[in-house]
């Protein structure tokens, strides 16, 4: 049966994600976006309130929701800034491996000191020489022993100059394509690693991306997460758990945007009356809405199929997809709506759709993600 | 230290107000409830004496309807209360403040009660009339108005301030006291995510009211929404000297508020 | 309910206070001839206030001349006063100030047995009862009441009713005899009374001009300029909580869902944006002016009369102004 009420406890949960969003976040996203700069105190905050770990189990430390429970907070959080959300879900990337591949003893040694503080984590996967192509990755492993020694380079990884907790996947025989991809856990002191400058970025400013440099990190083999070649399998479902967060991320700057341009809407007035009383604006509105309203409840969908222990590699494909493309069209329509104004960088709106536009992009391309609705699609029709 | 804190729920500050078919109330579908905002810094305070005063128990109280009343004893749990009690409602309907205050000093007198936190009036109906009432019906004396409670471990009494229209008056009172708080100067926590999930599962002790509290002695017959603001008029100026002039007439010659 | 109507003295600075003076005045509108009308003071000196009540019709006074209760909490005024109505044979109690009235309304409702409310703005038979509206969710909307039984007290909003005129007659002034106090009540000591702020000006609780300043203002410094013009307009200081969060002014300034709620004659928001936090304390005012320079803040919603400008240049200005008019 459907039902797509909330339970209280879901709604205490989201409740909590928007006083946080509004109390903590919101006053502080335009400046964080036009310095820009990393809000840290706001990151220890939301650990200290529960908001980081999401998806680790209480044993560990983390708060031991299900995807349906993260992404309310997601879409919560993302309301008010798009990039200190992908800073604080950030860790639910990262750590996601280590829950998914780590044995008792290895998410009892990394997870709860870990989970116990504040700390940061990344999940090192794209390289220079492709992200959505993660198969022919080419940082090498090799193995010395009961050592790893681990070279290469990742790019565009969140939150990297932060980090405590590196989980890498690197290759021990690019031959082997993905079959050679291999997981680690490597801690920030590790001899030989090191982090780039902040890259500059068009959004989610507040959120902090740069390169990850491995030269001779020597990594014991029993921070290897699973087994040889057991790395891309682990990443691809990694992929799977956190892909529809992205769509609520999606959603909630969305919401914002439409938020934005509704309210504008009945207090500017053009040829004698509130710009919401011309038919076009109306139209503008109300798509808008349905695009928001649709993304929420694919996401919804993905969530609650994930939750249930499928895989929902197509339901998560289809959120993820249809909320960031609706994320930038709904971003586009308020600044429109705003008109001149929208284009200013005083208005809020500008950056939704900066921001937006990433959405699109990380944890799988849109096109990537096409391909795949198509794959599952196809068969099975074949 | 055993410290009861009375909280009500409230519709949440950003409620859109409708009036209720019959024309006497609040329409409440669809309005969220929340702790109301004095009784939030009560719960507050007393955590924070509970933090001061090793082996206290802070036990939160409310009287209403389900669901909200059993959500705002969660919230209250979740914020760090130990003992929740839902004193529950004979009817979902409005009551008179002091059959309330009945209810809930029916339930306090049977646990105990160092202290008794209200804030000084609720957000919704601001009647301001729980704290003083509690007072008379467990005898004890009671403060309304409180501002920078304290507890002095030396003398073992309460030091505050009770803001009065003409400033201020500070007291000392021992235990056991009723305290209806005013303050905007503490913080209030926000309740932790694991918090909230424990909250879920805390037992709520349930008190019936009573079918013999005495009946209501006044009974709401309206409920009016003002008319809706038009906006300000805006005064066009050409020099801040002009918009002075210009105001300063008009509050003197249209709307008459100053000679 | 035509019966005597006992009004609650408070006394401020050794007069009778602005609110208890209103609560006269609707004592005589619900219908109360002289001979109905009776007084209540408390204090050892009490004398000279007893009188001012004659001087607006009130022909009988009860003086409860008890020491204690100089500085014993409001319970055993309760009392006092309960003993005062029961020997007045009064039917209806009226008490103006709010944070007496809502500490006495509680007191009365269960000792005197009557039906209570507070923060009342307008009042009126209804048959045997009494009618009474009063604003509530801070000023959004305004509820009917109706108060039946044969007792009713009620604590009236200040400056929802006018001042009475003068209507002198001589009154009887007894002394009401000692009520005992529980013990326990008597525990309790005040060590000390604060007037508001300085001392300079009336307080946020009674004043019937409000100027509050906010976040616009910027510094504790500039915040002089909100001052300035409170006292070119004999009005009260208020702020919103941007300004007491920052330490800019102590947090008994603040307006709002929790600080103060006041309703003033006139607020004036300077450099205010008008969160509904701040909003819920400040709507029942009569008439609100603000002066903000974004001309989307949604104070200018709720504002009758609003000037967009920079207060740094229209706040100094209109000081000037009143200043000058004030001295014509
Ligand atoms: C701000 C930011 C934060 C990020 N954070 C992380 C992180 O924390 N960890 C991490 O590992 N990565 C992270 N990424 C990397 C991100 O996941 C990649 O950028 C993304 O997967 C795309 O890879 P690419 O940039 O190399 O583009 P490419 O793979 O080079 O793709 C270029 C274009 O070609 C398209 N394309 C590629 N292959 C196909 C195909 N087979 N069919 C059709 N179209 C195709 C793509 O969709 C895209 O439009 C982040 C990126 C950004 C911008
Ligand atoms: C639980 C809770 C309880 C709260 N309780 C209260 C409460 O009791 N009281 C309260 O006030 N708030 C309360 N708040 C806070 C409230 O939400 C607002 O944050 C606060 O009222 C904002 O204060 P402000 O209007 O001074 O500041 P802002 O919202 O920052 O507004 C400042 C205004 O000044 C204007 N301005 C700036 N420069 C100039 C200039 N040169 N000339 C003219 N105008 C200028 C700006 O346009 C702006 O509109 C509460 C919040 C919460 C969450």
């Amino acid at each position: 049966m459907a039902d797509f009420s909330l339970s209280a406890e879901q709604e205490s949960l989201r409740d909590l994600a928007r006083k946080f969003a509004r109390t903590e976040m919101a006053p502080h996203a335009a400046e964080c976006d036009r310095t820009p700069r990393f809000p840290e105190e706001i990151y220890r905050k939301a650990f200290d309130l529960g908001l980081m770990n999401l998806n680790v189990p209480v044993d560990y430390g983390g708060s031991g929701l299900g995807v349906f429970e993260a992404c309310l907070i997601v879409e919560e959080l993302a309301h008010a800034c798009g990039g200190m959300t992908t800073s604080v879900i950030a860790n639910c990337l990262a750590l996601e491996p280590i829950l998914l591949g780590g044995t008792p003893e290895q998410k009892d040694r990394f997870l709860k000191p870990f989970c116990a503080e504040y700390n940061l984590a990344s999940f090192c996967l794209t390289e220079p020489s492709g992200g959505s192509d993660a198969g022919s990755l080419k940082t090498r492993a090799r193995r010395e022993g009961d050592h790893y020694i681990l070279d290469g380079e990742k790019c565009f990884i969140t939150n990297a100059p932060h980090a405590s907790l590196y989980t890498v996947f690197a290759t021990i025989d690019p031959a082997l394509k993905t079959k050679g991809i291999t997981a680690f856990v490597v801690p920030r002191s590790a001899v030989g690693l090191s982090t780039g400058k902040d890259e500059e970025k068009m959004g989610h400013r507040a959120s902090s991306t740069s390169t990850v440099r491995f030269e001779g990190v020597s990594v014991p083999v029993a921070d290897r997460l699973g087994e040889e070649g057991a790395g891309f399998s682990m990443a691809m479902r990694t992929l799977d758990q956190t892909r529809t967060p992205i769509g609520a991320l999606a959603t909630g700057i969305a919401q914002a945007a439409l938020d934005h341009a509704a309210a504008y809407s009945l207090k500017r007035q053009s040829f004698g009356k509130p710009i919401s009383e011309h038919q076009a604006i109306q139209i503008k509105l109300a798509n808008m809405a349905q695009s928001v309203h649709a993304a929420r409840l694919l996401t919804w969908h993905a969530a609650w199929t994930i939750d249930r222990g499928a895989k929902g590699t197509l339901e998560s494909s289809i959120a993820k997809c249809f909320a960031s493309d609706a994320a930038l069209h709904v971003a586009d329509e308020a600044i429109q709506t705003f008109g001149g104004y929208g284009y200013m960088k005083e208005y809020p709106v500008e950056k939704l759709l900066r921001d937006a536009k990433l959405t699109q992009i990380y944890e799988g391309a849109n096109e990537i993600q096409r391909t795949v609705i198509a794959r599952e699609l196809l068969r099975q029709y074949a | 230290m055993e410290i009861v804190v009375c909280i009500k729920p409230v519709p949440e500050a950003e409620t859109r107000l409708r009036v209720a078919p019959g024309g006497a109330t609040l329409d409440a579908e669809g309005v969220k409830f929340v702790l109301a905002g004095y009784d939030e810094s009560a719960l507050e305070q007393a955590l924070l004496l509970k933090e001061a005063l090793a082996g206290s128990k802070v036990h939160a109280i409310s009287f209403g309807p389900a669901p909200r009343t059993e959500e705002v004893l969660r919230a209250a749990v979740a914020l760090g209360a130990d003992l929740a009690t839902w004193v529950e409602s004979p009817s979902g309907s409005a009551v008179d403040p002091i059959q309330v205050a009945r209810a809930l000093a029916g339930a306090i007198a049977a646990i105990p009660h160092d202290l008794v936190l209200c804030g000084k009036q609720a957000g919704d109906d601001e009647a301001g009339l729980v704290p003083s009432a509690l007072g008379e019906l467990l005898a004890l004396p009671d403060f309304g108005s409180v501002v920078d409670l304290r507890w002095d471990p030396v003398t073992a009494r309460f030091k505050f301030l009770r803001s009065t229209d003409a400033g201020g008056e500070r007291w000392e009172a021992a235990t056991p006291c009723v305290i209806g708080l005013q303050q905007a100067w503490n913080d209030p926590r926000t309740a932790k995510l694991p918090n909230i999930l424990k909250s879920r599962k805390a037992a709520i002790a349930k008190h019936p009211a009573g079918p013999d509290l005495p009946g209501a002695r006044s009974e709401p017959q309206g409920f009016e929404l003002p008319a809706p603001r038009t906006g300000a008029r805006l005064i066009e100026y050409k020099s801040p000297q002009e918009a002075a002039q210009t105001l300063v007439r008009i509050l003197r010659e249209e709307a008459k508020v100053f000679p | 309910m035509t019966g005597p109507i006992l009004i609650v003295g408070e006394v401020q600075n050794g007069h009778l206070s602005g609110p208890t003076l209103e609560a006269i005045s609707v004592a005589r509108s619900l219908g109360g001839s002289p001979s109905s009308l009776v007084g209540f003071v408390a204090g050892h000196d009490s004398r000279s206030t007893a009188l001012e009540f004659g001087r607006f019709g009130v022909s009988h006074v009860w003086v409860a001349r008890d020491p204690t209760l100089d500085s014993a909490p409001i319970a055993a005024l309760a009392l006092y006063i309960a003993a005062a109505a029961t020997k007045a044979g009064a039917e209806t109690i009226l008490v103006g100030g709010t944070t007496l009235g809502r500490d006495l309304m509680g007191r009365l409702a269960i000792r005197w047995n009557a039906a209570v409310a507070t923060g009342v703005t307008e009042v009126r038979r209804d048959g045997a009862a009494l009618q009474v509206r009063r604003p509530i969710f801070g000023g959004r909307a305004t509820e009917t009441r109706r108060l039946d039984g044969a007792h009713v007290a009620l604590a009236l909003r200040p400056h929802a009713f006018p001042a009475p005129l003068d209507a002198p007659v001589d009154p009887v002034i007894e002394d009401l005899p000692s009520v005992p106090l529980p013990a326990a009540w008597l525990a309790p000591r005040r060590t000390g009374t604060e007037t508001s702020a300085e001392g300079a000006g009336p307080s946020l609780g009674d004043a019937s001009i409000v100027v509050s300043g906010g976040r616009g203002v910027r510094t504790a410094e500039n915040f002089q300029l909100v001052e300035e013009l409170a006292a070119a307009l004999g009005a009260a200081v208020g702020a919103s909580r941007a300004v007491t969060d920052a330490g800019w002014r102590p947090s008994s300034y603040q307006v709002g869902q929790t600080g103060r709620s006041v309703s003033p004659q006139l607020y004036l928001a300077v450099g205010i944006s008008g969160a509904i936090q701040h909003l819920v304390g400040m709507l029942s005012s009569r008439v609100i002016v603000a002066i903000n320079s974004d001309a989307s803040a949604p104070i200018f919603r709720v504002a009758d009369y609003g000037i967009v400008g920079d207060l740094f240049q229209i706040v100094p200005a209109l000081t000037a102004e009143v200043r000058r008019v004030r001295a014509l």
